[in-house]
């Protein structure tokens, strides 16, 4: 039982990375309409970033806004110079699910001779351990939960108080509505990519903190649980990814202290096959992409 | 040299097979399948479980289930059993319902689960190891490792190839290959027109399931080795960059995007001298992979040789001043 709370703990810390990750996941497809597969790779490729400087001497903390920056930037980047030219081009929704797999795989491959093949760890101090109960977390863990907190409610207060979440959610809603009342919508994706890319950066970072190590082949797994997080909430909708991470972050800490670790991808999964089977839509049916819950 | 060539066209065939096998389910009904390699992956391994003997056999260094040593067309036929069985379940799942970007990207997490259950499961088909010392098709009646043994290999992999192609021609250019084309193109319209979307997405699903998974038997027979790292998720995009660069759609183009692609990269890449670090040649060509899709989508989306255009023949007259529309897209 003991076990069961303890991996309840890390479910915490694991549920904070997946819901960072895939809020950012969520807001591209929501706002862009763009399955952004290459999600995982810029997520590694800024954890690398993040590593570069923390590598230098500067303390993981420190480190973390780079990552942000730095996927903020190229996010913004691969949207502008890949993906937006070819969707003006007029290419189908799955086109650009296999330009974005093709995409991926350029990242992850101009990365491996960059970054190097081996797995590398951040120079941190996961601080003392803090106990309540079976749930014993460090002083890191506890902090990643914290920045996850303070990233949902700043997602939310954008969503719902400022101009440009309204923006936002109008564009998600019906882009060409949005443009014909006066939403300069251009700028409002630019703005989105450079938004979810900050996101996408935390999150590699923040992943890279709480794993022993990664290596670029890290990518592809990191983006199962987004997935499986984005599609049970309801694709498009933040709120429904912070639902989906939730559940997801628990499941698969508490299947891998049940069964194995091994099992953890394979948990999220069968989540995610059991969704599309019985609830496509996802948890909270999709109202306008970006529609505010409640 | 014997051997290289051999090894050169088995190779071909067997991406032949596999491009087909993609231009039916992609180029001709739009679904794109990113979890094609595992349907190759398990003809693979059913054809090496089901000809290798049970596994406490050769001091029992790899564990795997069944064991049946079946000689030759079984295991082949087992194979492509197996693939088209395995598209069932996938199929129901994935084909129903869900919209077709969420398709690829659920049969893309399906890849990459399958190979890390496989991995971390060694009682079921050795795990990372994989499956090894496979014999090769009737090599109790012959020597496998005569010349004349590969030559006839290859002819064999080859007149199946062919064989595999007449049928994919015959249907394209059937009803239901024109029905699968209706389908592709407006979906809805199929349906509103009694088109039955499912079963058609199901039956093509299940056709390149079975030819994938004769694919995977036939390069298993040859190489006699088969394990996870050969069937990780990126090797589908190889085979959906060979048949975006042939032309989706023409059989034609999936033939030669399958010479140009996977084996002309693998050819062309052996020549080179060995620069830089180890692990750099590799990593280009997976950039190059990428690179080509995404340049072959901005300048020639139909490929090298693309899908013929169909127009009715009998009212080419009645609308002579409409097709200089119907010409384009």
């Amino acid at each position: 039982m003991s076990l069961i709370v303890a991996a309840f703990g890390f479910g915490l810390v694991s549920m904070s990375i997946i819901a960072i990750s895939a809020v950012g996941f969520t807001m591209q497809f929501g706002i862009t309409n763009m399955i952004n597969l290459a999600y995982g790779q810029v997520m590694i490729a800024s954890a690398y970033a993040a590593y570069a400087v923390n590598n230098a001497g500067v303390s993981i903390w420190l480190s973390l806004p780079v990552a942000a920056v730095f996927g903020a930037v190229f996010s913004f980047l691969l949207n502008r110079l890949v993906y937006a030219p070819f969707q003006r081009k007029g290419t189908n929704l799955i086109g650009m699910v296999i330009i974005s797999l093709a995409v991926s795989l350029v990242i992850a491959n101009v990365m491996l001779p960059i970054a190097g093949y081996y797995s590398v760890s951040y120079h941190q101090n996961p601080g003392p351990t803090y106990h309540l109960g079976s749930i014993a977390l460090t002083g890191e863990q506890l902090a990643i939960i914290g920045v996850a907190v303070v990233v949902m409610l700043a997602i939310h207060a954008l969503l719902r108080f400022t101009r440009l979440g309204k923006a936002m959610r109008a564009t998600a809603a019906n882009a060409t509505l949005a443009r014909n009342c006066g939403i300069p919508t251009a700028r409002v994706i630019d703005l989105a990519w450079l938004i979810t890319g900050a996101l996408c950066g935390i999150a590699g970072a923040v992943a890279g903190m709480n794993s022993d190590s990664f290596s670029v082949a890290s990518g592809s797994e990191f983006l199962i649980p987004i997935i499986a997080a984005s599609i049970l909430g309801g694709a498009g909708s933040p709120y429904g990814a912070m639902i989906g991470a939730v559940i997801i972050g628990e499941m698969t800490e508490i299947s891998a202290a049940i069964i194995s670790p091994e099992y953890k991808q394979v948990v999220a999964f069968a989540v995610l096959v059991l969704v599309m089977v019985l609830r496509p839509q996802g948890l909270l049916a999709k109202r306008g992409a970006l529609a505010a819950a409640g | 040299m014997t051997y290289y060539l051999t090894t050169i066209l088995v190779y071909a065939a067997v991406d032949i097979l596999a491009c087909l096998a993609i231009s039916l389910q992609f180029g001709v009904s739009g679904i794109v399948n990113f979890s094609f390699i595992i349907f190759q992956a398990a003809g693979a391994y059913t054809a090496g479980v089901l000809s290798l003997p049970s596994d406490t056999e050769n001091g029992g260094f790899q564990t795997y289930i069944l064991g049946l040593h079946l000689s030759f067309p079984l295991p082949w036929i087992g194979a492509t059993l197996v693939g088209a069985l395995l598209a069932i379940p996938i199929g129901l799942v994935a084909l129903r319902r869900l919209r077709s970007d969420y398709q690829a990207i659920a049969m893309l997490v399906l890849s990459v689960i399958a190979s890390l259950v496989v991995t971390n499961t060694p009682a079921f088909l050795d795990g990372a190891a994989g499956l090894s010392l496979v014999p090769q098709p009737l090599s109790d009646k012959f020597n496998p490792y005569s010349e004349g043994y590969l030559w006839a290999y290859t002819a064999g992999a080859l007149v199946l190839a062919v064989i595999v192609f007449f049928i994919a021609q015959r249907v394209i250019n059937s009803p239901y290959g024109r029905s699968l084309r209706a389908m592709r193109e407006n979906e809805m319209a199929a349906n509103a027109l009694g088109k039955n979307a499912v079963a058609l997405k199901m039956t093509v699903f299940i056709l390149g399931g079975a030819i994938a998974g004769l694919s995977g038997a036939i390069l298993i027979g040859f190489i006699t080795t088969w394990a996870p790292s050969t069937w990780l998720y990126p090797e589908t995009l190889i085979l959906f960059a060979a048949v975006i660069v042939g032309g989706r759609g023409n059989n034609f183009g999936a033939v030669l995007g399958a010479l140009l692609v996977p084996v002309g990269f693998e050819e062309a890449t052996r020549y080179l001298p060995p620069i830089g670090p180890p692990g750099l040649i590799p990593a280009l060509e997976w950039v190059c992979i990428g690179g080509l899709i995404l340049g072959f989508l901005w300048f020639r989306p139909r490929g090298v040789l693309p899908e013929r255009r169909r127009v009715f023949a009998a009212r080419r007259t009645a609308v002579a001043g409409g097709e200089l529309h119907a010409g384009r897209d």
